[in-house]
């Protein structure tokens, strides 16, 4: 029934669920910050596309009318400050071949008007100014013309038709006017003008003349010529990383449809990494899984409102309602997704700040886990800061980084987007870093805010103020194995998000696009090979596909040529055999594989691959002698080792090259041998560690009482197969409320046992969907062998109801404890009934959450709805029954909880009802 | 606490089941007043941990079972940090101290040292020394034992080591001759029976003999594992035959398998499965030495008399070398190699004398 309603639900609330997620793909569809950019890039395009042609359209004007005094800059500011509209009338009247000049003049005038009403001001920013280089050399003799007098001279009979000009090649005609001789002896009039453009203009006219006198050291038009290149370079520049831009953000539009790198791209790509390459850069692109994805984001969008200031938009109301009605009818049972969806629903703290501030990510290596948080860190429009294991972790730079990344913000960027904090492979860091990042979280604004009620001014608590002030950015922390003891405090406060396995047939999709790309031929069924051997590491199964690219290997068509890894030391071996039979000797051989070894020097590895590999090789002999003694030599060269590590007695070094030469002696054979790479150690290691770490968890948390009698060794040795078999009743599959004296015994007995050995039930998803409830700590992978029946297992319902009434009874526990260190409340019960005659004023000093009166001192009582209370007389008796204690249920006393905003907590209850 | 091991454990000397004559010396002991050190040993499963805590008891009175778990900081001389979990009442504390794996030198020398050198405060009313337990001193390291040793003598007024674990071949003499060795063997087949109807008279179950018998058999006579073999069987089949299956531990079941596919074939390939499974039982942390005791005790099932006293010995061999080696793997494995050899040898001797 349970998972029909929860099916049921599910797709009842696919929009609600998926809100998020359309949200953020609509986002995608009409990104902001893209659009924008590429938007304005446009407008760019255009407005220096105009820019060009006014420029151009300028320098003719300017020739023609030889406009005195216009430098480069202000032919920008023209191009910048003219009207739009104007200039676009230009173009839409002029033809670049102009007929009609009284138009274009007026224009020119309007321009020059705009361009002298403003300073000569270099353009507010270099981008708006654009030329294509073709325009260039245009541009600069038009600078020349306009600032010097070559120009002038060159062109007289523009100046001559000129209106408007300030420099003669004759004395005007009227007004007065002054002669100027520049330093080849070209003599010009200036007209005397009492006009402010005029004086406007001077100062140029004027520098141009005294570097003319040669008063600078270097020639005006020289330095002109510098300033314009730079400008030039500038917005070459800016509008190479414009393109770029543009073009990424293209490239991340199609990157699906991509063609793998061209050929002029080929030799940067190939010192690439395919991982990173073909990292997904979309949400749509992640390969892990969706829930996942989609728990994540749903979180981190539940920062938006103190983020961003953005109101979270309220869920449709029918899928709330259902929601409720689902949860009011089926209270007691809760999928884990509805727990999640809880947590995600959740109220916001009082600082609009979401339940969980951090987000623990979990899972194995390899399978995407820093990608998604990168990646729905920048969708939901945050700057990811990442520290990872390569950073330094001690606790003082660990703090300050913490601060730094949630504290501030850049403003020097033209993205002013807040942080985002990744903190990646968490499990090593050291637990001071991990207390610190948890007294991060829980900080609380307190003191600051009782500083700013008191007195603001106060400088020093106002420091402390900003020094204390809460965390207010999400922090997302990743790490592999959650059960590392250093994470424990952690787990608990943070938003736990294990991250299954990727699907097979998904990575394998992938895996055959990039190969494709990568113009790889690979079938299907040896990805999917590959996918199974890697356990679903993404980054491991690109890896292997790149080396054997590179390798220039093309066909995958058998798996066992995937994995064969080049060939370690044992070949020498044989190699090694083959030479010697050659040169015929025994001894020439022992030189020769003692010299090998010592020259590798790396005896562990070189140990390792003999043992892994040996029973592998053709052993000649069937009494097992030969075996034995390699087994023999092995454990030698293991005493040995040990004998020299402990003592630091490396003199022994000298012995240990022996050992590939008796296994050489032993199984060195004719034809080439098939070497696999030495892992196994490695993996029991690894495994070892594991189990350790379950076991440690599961120690940690247990009472003291029964901590003190089990021990690691006694748990895996005798307990713990044991006990999950006790822990596993047959239960009737009915109703606990249905069980019988001795099943309700058996039930709280198992509850018992299982909260005092700290093991739980824990609702877990797996791939396909269903829901299960696991062990935690997970302890039944450090008891079940393979190959072994799998033990008896509870029924889903039986351990949900294991589950829940665990739950129940930790809160009762956790209450008796309350009470027991806080016995002040089952104390003044007490006391009131014992001593009524003393109207219960003694305790309402002593606490003032509970305000005792008598009878005596009630007036007209009111309820909640406002209607007079009638008080029933209270006959002496029952005060004598009552004083006596003899009849505590009848009493009339009552109490009021004294906090609240309604009445309806306010109103008094009697003790009666309570009892 | 509703596990029968933990219901029903015995909290004072005069309550122990078994070796009541033991129970008594040490009453005798606490009583006349110059308490010694203690090294508690036998096999796991006896009773060591209950026996010291019902002598802490009768020491220290009830007051001793208040526990709490203590998380500790130490920090070596070369600055590393090393954290300890410790258990402690008022009057005792008790380390494991190769939870700190190499380190545990510095927890024996900082730790004990501090607890040592504090004075208990009102010497009228209480012992004028505490008690530090030390658990799983066989695994300590030479370095710590050294440490140990001046550690002992040194504050002998203020401080009474309890040190407990299962062989006392690995604790070295000196430690040896500073304390009162006490051997807790594990109790009788009749007295395991006699607990187990014990515990289920008092939960109200009716047990029987037979099955009280073979419970007893099974677990070797390691009483916590009867205890809970027995709780096992009452959570599958109740009331209780004679002749129900008995629930095992997966690791021995898998031992026991892995016994027998030595001995049906003796081959490189089989030795390669085995290794497989060797790994598999070492990375579910159970102990080489156990792994090791127990392929032997399997083996020699299927040995003939001539061939049980070459097994043993080699089996003493590769034992001895485990120890003194770090890699448990290649012993393991080169026993069952060498086991494979001399079988395959025996058979196919018999098969010759058979044949003449």
């Amino acid at each position: 029934m349970d998972e029909y309603d929860e099916m049921f639900l599910t797709e009842d609330d696919y929009d609600q669920q998926f809100a998020d997620e359309l949200e953020v793909l609509a986002e995608m569809d009409f990104d902001p910050v893209a659009a924008t950019k590429q938007s304005g890039f446009r407008k760019q395009k255009n407005t220096s596309f105009q820019g060009n042609n006014t420029a151009g359209d300028q320098h003719l004007r300017s020739q023609s009318q030889a406009a005195p005094a216009g430098s480069l800059g202000q032919t920008e500011g023209v191009s910048d400050m003219c009207d739009r509209e104007d200039l676009e009338q230009l173009m839409a009247n002029d033809p670049i071949t102009p007929k009609a000049k009284r138009p274009r003049q007026d224009v020119a005038k309007k321009l020059f008007e705009v361009s002298q009403n403003d300073d000569i001001t270099p353009p507010s920013s270099p981008e708006e100014f654009h030329p294509p280089p073709g325009t260039r050399p245009k541009l600069v003799p038009a600078v020349l013309d306009i600032s010097g007098f070559e120009g002038i001279l060159e062109s007289p009979e523009r100046v001559t038709t000129a209106t408007q000009c300030h420099a003669l090649k004759r004395p005007p005609p009227v007004g007065g006017y002054v002669s100027v001789t520049d330093h080849r002896g070209n003599r010009v009039y200036l007209r005397e003008t009492d006009d402010l453009r005029g004086k406007a203009v001077d100062p140029s006219a004027l520098r141009s003349s005294h570097d003319a006198l040669g008063l600078l050291v270097v020639p005006i038009e020289v330095l002109r010529e510098q300033v314009a290149e730079r400008l030039h370079r500038q917005v070459v520049e800016e509008s190479q990383r414009l393109t770029e831009q543009l073009n990424s953000l293209v490239d991340a539009e199609f990157g699906e449809l991509e063609d793998g790198p061209g050929d002029e791209e080929e030799e940067g790509m190939s010192s690439r990494l395919w991982v990173d390459q073909f990292s997904p850069c979309q949400y749509t692109e992640l390969l892990s899984d969706d829930f996942t994805n989609r728990c994540l984001l749903k979180w981190l969008k539940l920062w938006d409102q103190v983020v961003f200031g953005r109101e979270r938009k309220p869920r449709p109301l029918s899928a709330n309602r259902t929601q409720g009605n689902f949860n009011q009818a089926n209270p007691k049972f809760k999928t884990k997704s509805q727990i999640t969806e809880e947590i995600l629903e959740a109220d916001l703290d009082q600082y609009k700040r979401p339940k969980y501030k951090v987000a623990l990510l979990s899972g194995p290596p390899g399978l995407g886990k820093t990608t998604l948080a990168h990646i729905i860190a920048r969708h939901a429009g945050y700057n990811v800061v990442e520290i990872n294991a390569s950073d330094d972790r001690s606790a003082e730079l660990f703090q300050k980084r913490i601060d730094t990344a949630t504290q501030m913000k850049s403003v020097l960027g033209a993205n002013e987007k807040p942080n985002c904090l990744i903190i990646d492979e968490i499990d090593g860091a050291p637990a001071a870093a991990i207390n610190i990042l948890l007294a991060t979280l829980n900080r609380k604004d307190g003191q600051g805010v009782d500083s700013g009620a008191d007195s603001g001014a106060e400088p020093l608590k106002k420091k402390k103020k900003k020094k204390e002030s809460v965390l207010l950015r999400p922090i997302i922390c990743i790490c592999n194995d959650l059960y590392v003891p250093a994470l424990r405090p952690l787990r608990q406060q943070a938003f736990l998000l294990n991250f299954p396995q990727t699907q097979p047939a998904r990575l394998s999709q992938r895996l055959a696009e990039i190969s494709r790309a990568q113009g790889m031929k690979v079938d299907t069924g040896t990805l999917m090979a590959l996918c199974e051997k890697t356990d679903n590491d993404i980054r491991s199964c690109i890896n292997t596909l790149q080396f054997l690219h590179s390798r220039g290997k093309r066909q995958l068509d058998i798996l066992s040529e995937i994995f064969q890894l080049p060939r370690i030391k044992r070949k020498r071996v044989g190699e090694g055999l083959e030479e010697g039979l050659k040169e015929g000797g025994g001894a020439q051989r022992l030189q020769h594989i003692l010299h090998l070894a010592s020259s590798s020097g790396e005896y562990d590895k070189l140990t390792q691959g003999l043992y892994d590999n040996f029973l592998l090789m053709r052993v000649k002999d069937p009494s097992l002698g030969g075996v034995c003694d390699a087994l023999d030599w092995l454990g030698f060269s293991d005493r040995l080792n040990q004998t020299m590590l402990q003592g630091q007695n490396f003199s022994l070094m000298r012995y240990m090259p022996f050992l590939p030469v008796a296994f050489h002696f032993l199984f060195a054979h004719m034809h080439v041998p098939r070497i696999n790479y030495p892992s196994s150690q490695y993996e029991a290691l690894t495994k070892t560690a594991a189990s350790r770490n379950s076991l440690a968890a599961m120690l940690s948390d247990v009472p003291a009482c029964i901590r003190t009698r089990i021990s690691e060794i006694s748990l895996s040795l005798d307990i713990l197969s044991l006990l999950l078999d006790i822990i596993c009743p047959k239960l009737r599959p009915v109703n606990p409320q249905l069980f019988s004296s001795r099943e309700k015994q058996q039930l709280s007995d198992l509850i018992d046992t299982m909260i005092s050995y700290n093991l739980s039930y824990r609702q877990d998803r797996t791939p396909e969907g269903q829901y299960v409830y696991v062990l935690e700590p997970r302890v039944e992978a450090v008891v079940c062998f393979p190959g072994l029946p799998p033990r008896r297992q509870l029924t889903y319902q039986a351990k949900q109801t294991i589950s829940r009434e665990m739950e129940l009874e930790r809160l009762r526990r956790a209450e008796t404890l309350l009470l027991l260190r806080n016995p002040r409340r089952v104390h003044t019960h007490r006391h009131v009934l014992t001593s009524h005659d003393h109207h219960g004023l003694l305790y309402y000093t002593e606490c003032p959450h509970y305000h005792f009166m008598n009878k005596i001192h009630v007036a007209a009582e009111v309820d909640f709805f406002g209607r007079v209370v009638i008080q029933r007389d209270v006959p002496s008796r029952y005060l004598l029954q009552v004083a006596m204690g003899t009849a505590v249920g009848n009493s009339e006393v009552w109490f009021r909880f004294n906090e609240g905003v309604s009445n309806a907590v306010r109103r008094n209850v009697y003790i009666r009802e309570l009892l | 606490m509703s596990l029968w091991v933990d219901k029903y454990r015995p909290t004072s000397l005069g309550k122990l089941d078994y070796h009541k004559e033991q129970a008594n010396q040490l009453k005798n002991m606490v009583q006349c007043g110059d308490f010694p050190h203690l090294l508690v040993y036998g096999p796991s499963g006896a009773g060591k941990k209950t026996r010291i805590m019902c002598l802490l008891r009768e020491l220290y009175g009830a007051g001793v079972e208040k526990l709490r778990i203590e998380h500790q900081t130490i920090t070596a001389p070369s600055k590393k940090k090393i954290e300890i979990n410790t258990i402690a009442s008022n009057y005792h504390l008790e380390v494991n101290p190769s939870d700190a794996g190499n380190s545990d030198r510095v927890i024996i020398q900082e730790l004990i040292k501090t607890v040592a050198q504090s004075q208990q405060i009102q010497s009228s009313t209480q012992r004028e020394f505490k008690v530090v337990l030390l658990t799983e001193v066989d695994r300590l390291t030479k370095d710590a034992q050294h440490a140990l040793r001046r550690t002992m003598e040194k504050y002998m007024s203020t401080c009474r080591l309890i040190l407990c674990c299962n062989s006392t071949s690995k604790v070295i003499g000196p430690i040896r001759s500073r304390c009162l060795a006490v051997r807790v063997p594990l109790p009788s087949s009749e007295e395991v029976c006699s607990v187990l109807s014990t515990v289920c008279r008092k939960e109200g179950l009716l047990l029987p003999a037979e099955l009280a018998k073979r419970i007893s058999e099974k677990s070797g006579r390691n009483l916590r594992k009867a205890l809970l073999m027995c709780e096992a069987c009452r959570v599958q089949q109740y009331p209780f035959s004679a002749d129900q299956v008995i629930p095992e531990t997966d690791w021995e079941v898998y031992l026991r398998e892995t016994a027998n596919a030595i001995v049906s074939q003796q081959s490189p390939q089989r030795l390669l499965e085995v290794r497989g499974r060797l790994y598999e039982l070492l990375t579910h942390c159970i102990p080489p030495e156990v792994i090791m005791k127990g392929l032997v005790t399997e083996l020699l099932g299927n040995c003939d008399g001539q061939l049980k006293a070459e097994v043993t010995h080699m089996a003493a061999h590769y034992e001895h070398r485990l120890q003194l080696g770090s890699k448990a793997i290649y012993h393991l494995e080169a026993f069952t190699a060498r086991f494979m050899a001399m079988y395959k040898k025996f058979m196919e001797d018999g098969l010759d004398a058979m044949m003449f």
